[in-house]
């Protein structure tokens, strides 16, 4: 008997903390369905539902939101930045991870030192060299800003990398396998958990980044803006009481594909902090 | 150390070595960079490497020589607009574009350095064949060499263009903002219409100084120590309040411990100027919190305590400096301690089941099993990531300028005065500076502190933390 009271307690406990956690996400949720397009300051549900803010959301564009334009904005950019960063990580990593050579270890505390600096700080300048090619306000400026520095993230991919047994590389290299055929064929093939790793974060920068995209895009013209800019600019002043409740739509829009793909990713994150420690 | 410095020596000195031992075509190839190349029959090799050097030369007189010439003064022509008695109109004068200038100036510095090394190795380089050849050793061919970049050479592949990357995308834009810490650029001279010149280290002066027209010296103080307060809370009640709720979703009586943790992941995985803006409007001086808690009597309470002015008649959640910085310390939690939930989990499963078990024995209870076991254990997995996450909450930017920008406004003069507010971290401060004052010379101050200060802890810590070096032993 006391054991189902305290099991009870427990289980209530969780319950209530995890519904503290999802308060906003319900929120969210409901507010998406209201048919007042402002913020309701009195009541937590909406008065009356309907589909109005998914429907104007994505058939009737206005000059504020472009729902459907921002979408494959963004997709593109996505899909870009994820393939050049994606190439990128692999390949420092594994050269780091996987090769000696004389410059590894001054190249290693050159990133430590560059990570170190505020990404912002080197934004302006970056402006400024885009702006010399003429490619602000271009979908092609913007991956060039997500992905073209990305090879400093590596240390997450270094650590799987290190746990694969370095007897199999030289087993190949034996078997006179150059460390082309190594890269592509042994090691990349074993290492599904951290490219899809690498694949769905780099994929998901651009989805949740607003302040690059901002500075990057800045004509002001909304059909060329990406999600996250585009549903921040919402949020104005001026436009927050006709637009809260299609804002909420769009939140849910982006929020169930990303979630997803967050979801799948989360494990092997989890795999990537804990793994080159633990198994040490 | 001292191992180093030899071999660097050794890098300076080797390419004079190989000059003065070198025979007549290494020797020629310090004037014609392809020279050696061509006398061991590498015509493609050296054809390569001398349309380069032309290349380089080419860049040097056309664009090096322009730019680095002005780089001193950073220009000094200003922008004019002078009628054409010719054309009968208005026309621009051929001004100076100041950042241009320092742009291009770096880069050209960049590319002649990059070059110089390539020079200087090449001669080794060109030595090597010589000695190869007079040995009567093998000398590769192109498609030999070609291979090896496939092989040996492979890290040189890999490395091409991500380290190109971080050069054009990283290096000399920090480069170039660095630099503008030691000019006046600011509002009043923006380039094209103004100059803008090397003014020292008055800037760095500035940061450190309280006077009647300066109070960059009290908002830098204020600035950096809730910027440290906030990084230490937020950082250890997120570690904290993870590894809690970690061990209660992991313990054995939890029943679907797969759902509970889905629940706390699902508040995550909602991008964040989704999730944190939504809770910026729900705790707003109109928000539906504050009309909840005026109707069931919490907002009289807490003004008859004296925790909210008398004078207003709502919770100032995100508008009053105290409370702003309460919210900012909870709602973080909010956001973070699910993340530590995941990464806990994952470190819990891990840890020795006889360790626990013996200790159980010997009779500890659940709090000394805590505080003997999981948490030291904890501390030895997560420590380097700790130290990551001090220092990315010193850079944590979308919380606090998600939660408060547009809303927060400061009645401190001296902040105002500096652009700065109470509850700004350093890098929101940055952000403000640059994003709507254009006062990239203090922004650029603030950038490098930051860097100082990041530099100092993550030394502090390693050091501490990780002696020796572990890294090659997880390797099988």
């Amino acid at each position: 008997m006391k054991k189902t009271i305290k099991s009870i307690l427990r289980h209530g406990f969780l319950a209530i903390l995890a519904f503290i956690w999802l308060i906003p996400i319900i929120w969210l949720f409901c507010t998406s369905f209201s048919a007042y397009p402002g913020i309701n300051i009195s009541k937590f549900f909406p008065d009356q539902w309907t589909f109005q803010n998914y429907r104007l959301l994505l058939f009737d564009a206005d000059t504020v939101a472009q729902f459907p334009n921002w979408f494959m904005n963004t997709l593109t950019i996505a899909v870009f930045t994820c393939i050049i960063s994606s190439m990128f990580v692999l390949m420092v990593s594994y050269a780091i991870s996987c090769m000696r050579f004389k410059m590894r270890k001054p190249f290693m505390n050159i990133a430590i030192l560059l990570n170190l600096f505020p990404g912002f700080l080197a934004m302006i300048a970056v402006y400024f060299i885009l702006k010399s090619l003429n490619m602000t306000n271009t979908r092609i400026g913007l991956i060039l800003v997500y992905s073209g520095s990305s090879g400093l993230g590596y240390l997450v991919a270094k650590g799987f990398f290190d746990t694969i047994s370095k007897s199999l590389r030289e087993a190949a290299s034996i078997e006179g396998a150059s460390q082309l055929q190594i890269f592509t064929k042994i090691v990349l093939p074993i290492s599904k958990p951290i490219i899809v790793y690498t694949v769905i974060s780099s994929f998901l920068v651009p989805w949740m980044d607003f302040i690059f995209a901002r500075i990057i895009l800045n004509s002001g013209i909304s059909s060329e803006q990406t999600v996250a800019i585009g549903l921040y600019r919402m949020l104005d002043k001026t436009l927050i009481n006709s637009y809260f409740a299609r804002f909420c739509a769009g939140g849910v829009l982006v929020s169930i594909p990303i979630s997803i793909l967050f979801m799948f990713m989360q494990k092997f994150y989890v795999e990537g902090i804990t793994g080159g420690s633990v198994k040490g | 150390m001292n191992k180093k410095l030899i071999a660097l020596k050794d890098g300076f000195l080797r390419p004079g070595k190989s000059f003065l031992e070198g025979d007549i075509f290494v020797k020629l190839s310090a004037l014609l960079m392809g020279a050696g190349y061509f006398r061991r029959k590498q015509i493609i090799k050296g054809l390569i490497i001398t349309i380069f050097q032309f290349v380089v030369i080419f860049f040097a007189f056309t664009v090096a020589v322009p730019y680095l010439s002005k780089i001193t003064t950073l220009g000094t022509v200003q922008r004019e607009s002078v009628f054409n008695f010719e054309t009968m109109k208005n026309e621009e004068n051929d001004y100076d574009h100041s950042f241009k200038i320092l742009l291009y100036g770096i880069i050209c510095i960049v590319v002649l350095t990059m070059s110089v090394v390539i020079y200087f190795i090449n001669i080794t380089r060109v030595r090597n064949l010589q000695l190869l050849a007079e040995n009567g050793k093998h000398i590769n061919s192109i498609s030999e060499d070609i291979r090896a970049y496939k092989n040996d050479k492979f890290h040189m592949t890999l490395l091409f263009f991500p380290i190109m990357g971080v050069v054009t995308f990283t290096i000399i834009p920090l480069l170039v903002m660095i630099s503008v810490a030691f000019t006046n650029y600011d509002q009043n001279h923006m380039p094209p219409t103004s100059l803008f010149t090397w003014v020292g280290i008055e800037n760095f002066k500035n940061m450190f100084t309280n006077s009647v027209t300066i109070s960059f010296g009290y908002a830098f103080r204020t600035v950096l120590g809730w910027t440290l307060v906030w990084a230490f809370f937020a950082t250890f009640t997120n570690y904290i309040g993870g590894i809690l709720l970690a061990m209660f979703i992991n313990n054995r009586k939890t029943k679907f411990q797969r759902v509970w943790r889905m629940l706390f992941v699902v508040a995550i995985a909602v991008p964040q100027f989704v999730s944190l803006l939504l809770v910026r409007n729900f705790f707003a001086d109109t928000g539906i919190v504050n009309t909840i808690c005026s109707n069931i009597g919490l907002t009289h309470l807490l003004q008859s305590i004296g925790l909210v002015n008398a004078n207003i008649s709502y919770i100032p959640f995100l508008t009053s400096p105290g409370w702003a910085k309460f919210m900012i310390i909870l709602l973080n939690m909010w956001v973070g301690i699910p993340y530590l939930m995941l990464i806990a989990t994952g470190v819990l499963m891990n840890i020795p089941m006889d360790i626990r078990e013996s200790a159980r024995i010997d009779g500890a209870n659940g709090f000394q099993e805590f505080t003997r076991i999981t948490m030291p254990y904890m501390l030895f997995v997560t420590g380097p990531f700790l130290v990551t996450q001090f220092v990315g909450n010193i850079n944590n930017f979308n919380v606090i300028y998600l939660l408060t920008q547009d809303v927060y406004v400061t009645l401190d003069q001296a902040l105002a005065n500096s652009r700065a507010k109470e509850i700004d971290l350093l890098i929101t401060w940055l952000f403000r500076l640059t994003n709507e004052y254009y006062n990239y010379k203090m922004a650029s101050v603030i950038g490098i502190l930051v860097f100082v200060i990041c530099a100092i802890f993550t030394l502090i810590a390693f050091n501490s933390m990780i002696r020796g070096n572990k890294e090659e032993n997880f390797q099988v």
